[in-house]
């Protein structure tokens, strides 16, 4: 018998989950030193992506964020209890460490989207047509290189001024950018709840300074993006 | 901490259920605390949603479109 982990959590004696996870499984927290994690007795081999498991998980996560700021675990995350228990132990101080920073936290995301032409090919094609092939290659080459430089150039401006604009409300943020593609931006801002009113109508007044960038706002979020320790874990390990 | 936290909402013009719910799959199956090498998906039975989630990551325009030609059929 394998166990699906949901999160962990390091502040709660008791942790009375509610509802269900995934298959109509009872949730249970299982104590390991002075952490706990969320789980639930699993049978199979893999855990099927679809819709209902995927809000299952999420849900018994967002289940304990009214009272605690818990790391989530990613979807599918089948171990056994002994895996488990390495795992925590391997791990406590740093995983006790990124605890720590989401403390009192909760995520929000942000996703630009913008028009890929406004920002493409900023010179008009050259005049002349009676240039050989291999002159107009080049000028074509030239003038992708320059459109990359240009979107590259906008998009790190667009995130520059988003980091401004929320300056002194967030925790940590997790900024993506795709300059070649619609959605420019993603960011995931931790942000302490005492702030999030604020940073709310921080974002709000944002919006209605760039609109020719469509925004899509949504939150609060467990902090899905903040919890992985993935990297030091790998190194740790051995694992490429 | 005792105060409650404020239920997911999602600002957009788009629909906000489709949205919403992309958004879940992108936080609950990109992100999160992973032990290396157990993290376990099948995608044998692959859902819709689960193709929208792979479009969502180029572009959430595309994904709503992708939704909306699935609500038509």
């Amino acid at each position: 018998m394998k166990l699906y982990a949901y999160c962990l959590v390091d502040d709660l004696d008791t942790l009375d989950v509610q509802r269900p996870g995934i298959l109509g499984a009872d949730v249970r927290a299982l104590k390991i030193e002075d952490l706990s994690v969320l789980v639930s007795d699993y049978q199979f081999d893999a855990v099927p992506v679809t819709r209902e498991n995927a809000l299952d998980h999420a849900a018994v996560v967002r289940s304990v964020l009214d009272r605690t700021t818990p790391l989530p675990f990613r979807f599918g995350t089948l171990v056994t209890e002994q895996q488990l228990r390495n795992y925590l132990s391997a791990r406590k101080p740093s995983l006790q460490m990124r605890l720590g920073n989401v403390r009192g936290c909760v995520e929000m995301s942000i996703k630009i989207i913008w028009e890929l032409t406004q920002h493409d090919k900023p010179n008009p094609p050259d005049a002349a047509t009676n240039q050989g092939a291999g002159t107009m290659f080049l000028a074509e080459k030239r003038r992708e290189i320059l459109g990359d430089e240009h979107r590259s150039q906008a998009a790190t401006e667009i995130s520059s001024w988003l980091r401004e604009k929320v300056s002194g409300l967030i925790r940590d943020e997790q900024v993506t950018l795709r300059p070649a593609e619609k959605l420019v931006l993603s960011a995931a801002h931790l942000v302490d709840r005492a702030k999030l009113h604020d940073y709310k109508e921080a974002v709000a007044a944002a919006r209605q300074e760039r609109p020719e960038l469509r925004f899509l706002f949504s939150g609060p979020w467990p902090p899905y993006s903040f919890a992985n320790i993935e990297l030091e874990f790998k190194t740790q390990f051995g694992v490429s | 901490m005792s105060a409650s936290v404020d239920q997911i909402t999602v600002i957009d013009e788009w629909e906000s259920s489709d949205i919403s719910l992309l958004e879940t799959l992108d936080h609950v199956l990109n992100r999160g605390l992973v032990i290396a090498g157990e993290i376990t998906i099948s995608v044998a039975d692959i859902d819709l949603i689960f193709v929208g989630l792979n479009v969502l990551v180029s572009s959430v325009e595309t994904a709503h479109e992708v939704l909306r030609k699935h609500q038509m059929e």
